[in-house]
């Protein structure tokens, strides 16, 4: 029996037909102008729309089984056993929450002209979808990676540190020191317009959202809304 | 900009709204449900504070407990995103880890409700009903599992009569049968942390014994764990 519940595909219905965002000059150039290591920005964009799924291998759209059963091991009492069904929901759940909160940090990328997911959106859109309370381990794990692993300077750490108000900060002159983009180049900024992505329900990001748990249902809402059609294994 | 789009849709006008954070909803039960209601909270603040002094404690990140790439595979599934800087899947990758822990013990807490000891995919299912920022998973498990939790929340802590009785789902031919498909990486680091409360509960002593040597908890559970084995090699 087909594996289905892997919902990052249904939305590429909806994306085949959102038409490109306006861009601006400053952007544009900054983008054309922009060096970035091969190694970190990997675009193979080789597959058709339509056939997306044909080029995604079966075990490549989970994590591996067994690296799961060991996380959940971990809080689970020595006598506690899994079934089989739930290791692989398990699996399926924790798939759907890369692509929940990519989706999510992919909009606020797109709305801000940029082309690079970071540490950041990913962050902010945790703190968007009601994720509260994996802001401040995230932060901290952030912030030692970068003390122990990375050469940033003090823009990131600011950064982090702007993260934990759960405020929506931008840091244009961090971003571009990141990616060896033109540091002073003043490119970056809030564009007051919104199109549909990814779940057809947009967000404003210009204004602090005090009811993350209603952002949270109304995101649910509008996703069960547009794709009214559930998939199920049997 | 236009603010209607952060207003809940009318989907969502039936979901109560739930208390600042803890995202638990009540379900009318009697007051030893309120209690365990009342414990089952603590438990989970305990987690959070546990996983705040773990994180403190990390200085390896070579070792991810879930591949990088395959996360980052998972993210560019989704064809509206173009790059990801290398911090994001990092990031990724200790969300992932507190969303499995998060989801298996709010899981573990209904399959106990029920005096069982085999985490099964409705208490998957009913952990995803009673949290409100798992809405998006709700999807991912069909919907009689749903109904089972309705039931026993209806019924005031009565067992389902279904709830042993989940149809067994046929593992998947994708699942990865070799050394090639698996990453097998090392523990986590052990945090030198002391707990603010006594291990009074079944999964704060495996915390502790986990803490000393992580091999203690394999051989713990060495059935179920060549029982995952037997899974992996298909």
């Amino acid at each position: 029996m087909e594996r289905g519940g892997f919902h990052g595909y249904r939305k590429l219905s909806v994306n085949n037909t959102t038409p490109s965002p306006p861009g601006l000059a400053a952007n544009f150039l900054m983008a054309e102008g922009s060096m970035r290591p091969p190694e970190f920005n990997q675009p193979n964009k080789t597959s058709n729309g339509g056939e997306e799924e044909c080029t995604v291998r079966e075990q490549d759209r989970f994590m591996p089984i067994a690296n799961v059963i060991r996380i959940m091991r971990r809080i689970l009492p020595a006598h506690a056993k899994i079934s089989d069904d739930s290791k692989e929901t398990i699996q399926e759940c924790v798939s759907e929450y890369i692509s929940f909160i990519t989706g999510e940090a992919n909009e606020r990328c797109q709305r801000e002209q940029r082309k690079t997911i970071t540490a950041e959106d990913v962050l902010w859109a945790m703190s968007k979808l009601g994720f509260d309370d994996y802001i401040e381990p995230l932060t901290l794990y952030l912030h030692r990676y970068r003390e122990l692993e990375g050469e940033r300077g003090v823009s990131c750490s600011a950064g982090s540190v702007s993260m934990t108000n759960g405020l929506v900060v931008k840091r244009p002159n961090g971003t571009m020191t990141e990616y060896g983009a033109y540091g002073p180049v003043p490119g970056i900024h809030m564009a007051q317009y919104h199109y549909r992505h990814q779940n057809g329900f947009v967000f404003s990001g210009n204004e602090p959202n005090s009811k993350m748990s209603g952002s949270s249902s109304g995101a649910s809402g509008a996703r069960v809304e547009v794709f009214p059609t559930q998939q199920h294994k049997y | 900009m236009d603010t209607n789009n952060q207003q809940p849709p009318p989907s969502a006008a039936g979901i109560p709204p739930p208390p600042p954070g803890t995202t638990i909803s009540a379900a009318g039960g009697g007051a030893s449900y309120h209690h365990l209601l009342q414990q089952q909270q603590q438990q989970l603040q305990l987690f959070w504070t546990y996983q705040r002094q773990e994180i403190e404690q990390v200085n390896d990140f070579k070792n991810h407990q879930l591949p990088l790439a395959r996360i980052k595979k998972i993210m560019k599934a989704d064809e509206d995103v173009r790059m990801i800087s290398a911090e994001a899947p990092i990031l990724f990758a200790k969300a992932c880890e507190l969303f499995i822990l998060e989801l298996t013990i709010r899981s573990w807490l209904h399959a106990e409700e029920n005096k069982r000891r085999t985490l099964q995919k409705n208490d998957i299912a009913a952990a995803i009903t009673r949290t409100d920022i798992f809405d998006f998973l709700v999807d991912i498990v069909p919907r009689d599992e749903i109904k089972d939790e309705a039931a026993v929340l209806g019924g005031g802590m009565v067992v389902a009569p279904t709830a042993s009785g989940v149809p067994y789902y046929y593992p998947p031919m994708g699942q990865p049968a070799g050394p090639g498909g698996m990453m097998i990486g090392r523990p986590a680091m052990d945090p030198n942390g002391v707990y603010v409360q006594p291990p009074s509960q079944a999964w704060q002593s495996v915390w502790q014994t986990s803490t000393g040597t992580g091999d203690d908890v394999s051989y713990g559970s060495g059935g179920s764990s060549g029982q995952g084995n037997l899974d992996g090699q298909g």
